[in-house]
């Protein structure tokens, strides 16, 4: 009886860890992109991903940064330890009170802690930065691994080595490191898994160009998840798995006498541990003989380019680099907010950049953006002149900025779930549909959404308006069921929700998974955005930068990349070489100007506007 | 005699594929300092267990007093155990540990600081209620481990292996302790050990175990003297264990030579086991000893002088308060009293088997 | 025996390196303004009502969540230990392994398990049962909270729980106690120091995770670890950011005061 009650309580705990871990595998088998539809079964995405140079060395990086910070962690980590154990008791809790810092500080303070002092030193950030950081974190669970075992240490066999005539690095190594080698190892494994899934402090002490798995995954978010990244996260979760049962199912010897058993355990836990460990060096040497294989030749003509995740088709740099014989680094972010940072530190000179409308005023004001050589960029002359019309709101001139997707914010509903006339901001208001609204969950947008409802400008500074909108937005809270950025797509397309706040770039992907689905623009107008390439002030390779542009401006380049990500272009040249007719004439993507009366494009409203807009952000979100 | 008070009827137990025990009959009475005695692995720590309450026997049963204890829980018995590494309670100080057992009694607070102090006393342990456990020397925790089971009034103290971790000098003083003890307090004691040195200072019986069978049981001097066989008979005490044929009624011999000696009953040149203690063995001049040898080891004991003597192919074990240096030609004699002949077992199992067969 | 001090070195130059002078340019911006003048005001900015309900949520529910991990990881634990398998590495294993699949991955397939039309109401419906709401709750906060962190309580209560010698449970046994009171009595405070490392190590991180309230709560349950990531990411304010950090390290300074006090020789680590 209580063998079964304790069986089942085993089985409860395991389904709740292994739960998403099963999901997470099944939908790496899902022909669907979407991970709230089921599409049928496919193999696609476990070739795919082999074939995918982004994620392979993304999946280089984060092993060898791992094996690296792993290994250095613990060399450190091992020698303190024993020089920690060998201290007064008070020095001793000041080293444990400091390796416990890193440990019990919040993941947040101790990227962005290192990041600033990485800026204050004028380190450049990329892959060194991260293993530096990985390090910092691995160290205290190797020594908190490790100290146990030097304290079950008994110090006179230290003592008989060196008595029988080893030197004081002999005496330890073959008396101590033997000992506590259990601890090391398992040291070692804890470290390695913690960098492998840090996302965190990578993100912040990361550099143009290096990606870990988890960076990349989380510059996905914005356009979905590749279902490659569940594939290989299955591959990963698998071997590892399998390791483990070897490892543990190994011929034990026949048991001998009872009493012998306990020794026999304690001789065989090293040997438990140094499988695994010996196959993590294999996987982390198989990926740096795989990244050997797959570098190129280096030219010295360089780009670096810093863009929106999934906002570029990578056979277009492949092209480029081709013709030009510039070598490209690619490096993503996920939000405007993100990407200021870096550039404001001027930690990394990116060479260009495409921030949204707003920013690129911001940067442009804060004096971050250099002025574009347009003799460069003949091309320009393929952008539709109504868009450049339009930047002028952000860039008066047109002198830092050129078009690359635009668009429009609007209401995404499910046709089955709402009957009505979908035409104003107020349906988000309604009542009849509580728990089934999801808004955007970012500043601007949410009170974009408010403001216009009540016919004010979204750029509007007027405390009276502002008030008005955060009561109402309040007043909305009840009946939204998720303030979210990405992942209006993939609920909407599961189901989830009845209507949702999106931006127009994903309506087609959407209807195309769930043909319920149906997009408008308010009568109210709304926000129309650009999202535009910039050369900040402090690029290196400022003409190839403008090459880079003009590159980009090429009708074909340009349909290329609208056919990968799907958000409209501004080039009209590209569009009028779209074969479909009713992508080439959607509404949706291409708005006549009737559609967008009332609209407006996002302007940068100063610093204090800015931290006021936040203030009552947050008061919506924490009532 | 006093009455028994407790009875285990054919107990087996196994753990995995290992019997550990094998069909084992053992009585012991009130007020009786038994002690089992074996190599690790003989079964005699698992016994202990299975009365304590730790272990359920796979077959067989614990009687206590007359009435069946085999599946009653450790806390319902009458009986409490001394654990070799004492096993106190290190969040607790001495006076908590010894209370432990009074408080879930029931007793109350006049008594159990009455007991408290009467146990410490008991032990030597006076002024030492406020200490914890780990601030102690093994010899000290051993004495609380002890007041600790004490205090309730067992009906029969359990102790496995209690003086293991002690230096000799401790253990002496405590086997001397344990002793005044047992006469102090008029409890059963049954005693776990390998060591055959204590078994034979502190016991009333000693049971010598092997490989899960009894081999033998009876006083120290009777274990000592008259081993039953060689595993007993090499198990305690120093011993000349040598091959011999059973010529014939009271003559025995052994390498190659005629020794008279007392046993009967073993048939006509039958092959057997002869055990000669070394202080047994009497060495004369050559020509009054039975064989021959030559001194080949001389120490000095103190008390004796060891010698290792090497006489027709044997090396013989000798104490002796006379001393004969090495490489002096001896004779050997050996009375014919201080000649055991124990069967000599067809096979392994059987010498497992012992005397229960 | 001094010289092995020495190896202390290099750990010592990169924890004052990477972990103190951090710290210190942490502190530097929690009490500055954007002028570099010093000021209380960013310590102060936790008491606005938005950031101390934010606070207070959090505190709730990281208690709420440590609570549950050690109700569930005890039993469990005790299982455990009490297994013969006295394979510490397999056991640790199968607590580390789910993090080999990437933590956002993780949590987002909780999404997917609790949605309105996920697979938990889809086996509700087939079964015939109501379906509940439980995506974007605070209850699904705590599931991930749970979810995540019940291996670092998990792993020092076996620790501690399998080094207890069982001599000591017997020999208390043995004086009469019953199995609860054995566990009451003797059992749970030896387990003390794994306790509170593991309490500990389960409520700082839920104190100040982002991630699981963005993903689990959606985004309607602001926590404190929220309008920190706000700070630093999207108002881009620094100073504000760093003195918020400031106050949650209070709290993470009571924990290591208190680890010290109870897990002196640190036998209720991980490993």
């Amino acid at each position: 009886m209580k063998k079964t009650a304790r069986n089942i309580y085993l089985a409860l705990i395991l389904i709740l860890m292994y739960a998403p871990i099963v999901t997470l595998m099944i939908l790496s088998f899902n022909a669907s992109k979407s991970r709230s539809k089921w599409g049928g079964f496919t193999l696609q995405w476990y070739s795919s991903l082999f074939r995918d140079d982004a994620i392979m060395s993304a999946l280089y990086n984060t092993l060898v940064i791992a094996f690296l910070s792993a290994i250095l962690a613990t060399l450190i980590g091992t020698c303190a330890s024993i020089g920690i154990n060998s201290m007064k008791s008070r020095w001793r809790t000041v080293f444990m009170g400091v390796t416990n810092i890193p440990i019990l500080n919040s993941d947040i303070v101790t990227g962005i802690s290192l990041m600033l002092l990485f800026i204050a030193c004028r380190f450049t950030l990329g892959f060194s930065t991260i293993l530096m950081a990985h390090i910092t974190f691995n160290i205290p669970y190797v020594i908190l691994s490790v100290m146990p075992k030097l304290k079950q240490t008994n110090k006179s066999t230290y003592e008989a080595a060196r008595d029988l005539g080893a030197g004081p690095f002999q005496a330890f190594m073959k008396v101590v490191f033997p000992d506590i080698l259990p601890g090391v190892l398992s040291g070692f494994l804890m470290a390695f898994t913690m960098s492998l899934d840090d996302f965190i402090i990578t993100h912040f002490t990361k550099g143009p160009g290096v990606d870990t798995l988890s960076t990349k995954i989380y510059s996905e978010v914005r356009k979905g998840i590749r279902p490659e990244m569940y594939a290989l996260s299955t591959l990963l979760f698998l071997s590892v798995m399998v390791i483990m049962i070897l490892v543990n199912s190994a011929p034990k010897e026949p048991d001998k006498k009872l009493s012998l058993e306990l020794e026999n355990e304690k001789k065989k836990l090293p040997l438990r541990q140094v499988i695994p460990a010996a196959l993590v060096i294999l996987v982390a040497g198989a990926g740096f003989l795989f990244h050997l294989g797959s570098k190129g030749s280096v030219s010295d003509e360089k780009l670096i380019v810093y863009n929106w995740g999934e906002y570029l088709d990578p056979e277009v740099i492949d092209i480029f680099e081709e013709e030009t014989g510039i070598t490209v680094t690619y490096e993503e972010y996920e939000t405007n907010e993100i990407m200021y940072p870096k550039i404001m530190s001027k930690a990394i000179a990116y060479d260009v950049v495409c921030p949204s409308d707003y920013m690129i005023q911001r940067m442009r004001e804060n004096d971050l953006l250099a002025k574009i050589n347009w003799d460069n960029v003949p091309n320009i002359k393929n952008i539709d002149p109504t868009y450049m019309e339009q930047s002028r709101s952000f860039d008066p001139e047109n002198e830092y900025s050129v078009p690359y997707c635009v668009g429009t914010v609007g209401i995404l509903y499910n046709k089955t779930m709402v009957k009505e006339k979908v035409d104003s901001w107020d349906i988000l208001w309604d009542e009849k549909y509580r728990d089934s609204i999801l808004m955007q969950d970012s500043v601007r947008d949410a009170f974009a959404v408010a403001l216009k409802r009540r016919g004010y400008s979204l750029n509007s500074v007027v405390v009276d308006e502002l008030i008005q909108a955060t009561d109402d937005l309040i007043a909305q809270k009840p009946l939204v069921q998720a303030y979210v950025v990405d992942q209006v797509r993939d609920k909407m397309i599961g189901n989830e929700a009845a209507l949702g706040v999106i931006y127009s770039g994903e309506a087609l992907y959407t209807q195309r998974e769930n043909p319920n689905l149906e997009y408008v623009i308010p009568k109210e107008g709304t926000n129309v955005w650009i999202d535009s390439w910039v050369i900040p002030s402090n690029a290196q390779n400022k003409e190839n930068a403008e090459k880079f542009i003009n590159f980009l401006c090429r009708p074909d380049i340009a349909l290329m990349n609208f056919e990968y990500i799907t958000y409209a272009t501004p080039n009209k040249a590209a569009r009028d070489l779209i074969e479909d007719d009713s992508i080439r004439n959607s509404r949706v993507l291409f708005p006549e100007a009737e559609d967008l009366k009332g609209s407006e494009t996002f302007q940068f409203l100063g610093d204090e506007a800015d931290s006021y807009y936040n203030e009552l952000w947050n008061k919506v979100k924490s009532k | 005699m006093n009455h028994t008070l407790v009875d285990l009827i054919d107990i087996s137990k196994g753990f995995g594929d290992q019997i550990v025990l094998d069909k084992l009959n053992l009585s012991i009475r009130e007020n009786e300092f038994l002690t089992l005695l074996g190599p690790s692995g003989c079964g005699k720590t698992t016994t202990l267990r299975i009365l304590g309450g730790f272990e359920t026997p796979d077959f067989g049963q614990v009687i206590f007093d007359g009435e069946d204890i085999t599946n009653l829980p450790p806390n319902k018995r009458n009986l409490n155990t001394v654990f070799q590494k004492y096993a106190l309670f290190s969040h607790m100080n001495i006076e908590e540990n010894i209370a432990f057992g009074l408080k879930i009694a029931g007793k109350s607070n006049a008594y159990i600081k009455d007991k408290i102090k009467y146990a410490l006393k008991l032990v030597n342990l006076e002024g030492f209620e406020n200490r914890l456990p780990d601030s102690l020397s093994g010899g000290q925790q051993q004495r609380v481990a002890i007041a600790r089971a004490i205090v309730n009034e067992p009906r029969l103290l359990l102790l496995d292996e209690p003086l293991g971790a002690l230096d000799l000098k401790l253990r002496q003083d405590m086997q001397y302790e344990l002793i005044r003890l047992k006469n102090e307090l008029g409890i059963t004691f049954i005693y776990v050990t390998h060591d055959q040195e204590e078994a034979l200072t502190m016991s009333d019986t000693i049971v010598v175990m092997n490989q899960g069978y009894i081999q033998q049981m009876g006083s120290p001097e009777d274990i000592y003297n008259e081993p039953q066989n060689a595993f007993v008979a090499d198990f305690i005490g120093e011993s000349n264990i040598i091959e011999g044929t059973m010529l014939e009624d009271r003559l025995v011999k052994i390498l190659g030579a005629k020794f008279p000696c007392v046993d009967e009953g073993f048939g006509r040149n039958r092959p057997v086991d002869v055990v000669i203690r070394p202080e047994d063995v009497d060495l004369v001049k050559p020509e009054e000893g039975t064989i021959q040898g030559v001194v080949s080891h001389l120490i000095f004991k103190g008390v004796h002088y060891e010698m290792e003597v090497q006489a027709n192919g044997f090396e013989w074990l000798v104490h002796s308060t006379d001393m004969f240096p090495v490489g002096q030609k001896v004779g050997i004699h050996v009375d014919p009293f201080d000649i055991q002949i124990m069967h000599k077992p067809v096979s392994e199992d059987e010498e497992a088997i012992g005397v229960n067969e | 025996m001094n010289r092995k001090k020495l190896l202390t070195g290099p750990y010592f130059f990169w924890a004052v390196a990477f972990i103190l002078i951090p710290l210190a340019m942490v502190l530097y911006y929690g009490l500055t303004d954007v002028d570099g003048h010093l000021t209380y005001e960013n310590l102060l900015a936790i008491g606005t009502v938005e950031n101390f309900k934010a606070l207070c949520l959090s505190l709730l529910l990281s208690i709420v969540s440590t609570a549950i991990c050690l109700l569930l990881a005890y039993p469990l634990a005790m299982i455990l230990s009490g297994m013969k398998v006295n394979q510490t590495s397999f056991i640790v294993l199968i607590f580390i392994l789910p993090m080999w699949m990437n933590f956002l991955l993780r949590t987002m397939a909780w999404q997917t398990l609790l949605e309105k039309n996920g697979v938990i109401n889809q086996l509700l419906g087939f079964l015939h049962l109501p379906s509940i709401q439980l995506i974007n709750t605070p209850y699904a906060i705590i599931l991930g909270m749970v979810y995540n962190f019940l291996p670092f309580m998990v792993l020092p209560l076996y620790n501690v729980l399998s080094k207890i010698d069982k001599d000591v449970i017997f020999a208390a046994r043995d004086l009469g106690a019953t199995e609860l009171y054995t566990f009451r009595k003797i059992i749970f405070p030896l387990s003390l120091p794994g306790v509170v490392s593991g309490v500990i190590m389960v409520f700082v991180p839920a104190l100040t995770t982002f991630v699981i309230s963005d993903l689990l709560g959606g985004s309607k349950i602001l926590l404190i670890g929220n309008v920190i990531e706000q700070k630093f990411k999207q108002g881009s304010n620094w100073h504000v950011g760093s003195g918020l950090s400031l106050v949650l390290m209070v709290f993470i300074l009571i924990s290591m005061v208190v680890t010290t006090k109870y897990d002196k020789d640190g036998q209720g680590g991980m490993f």
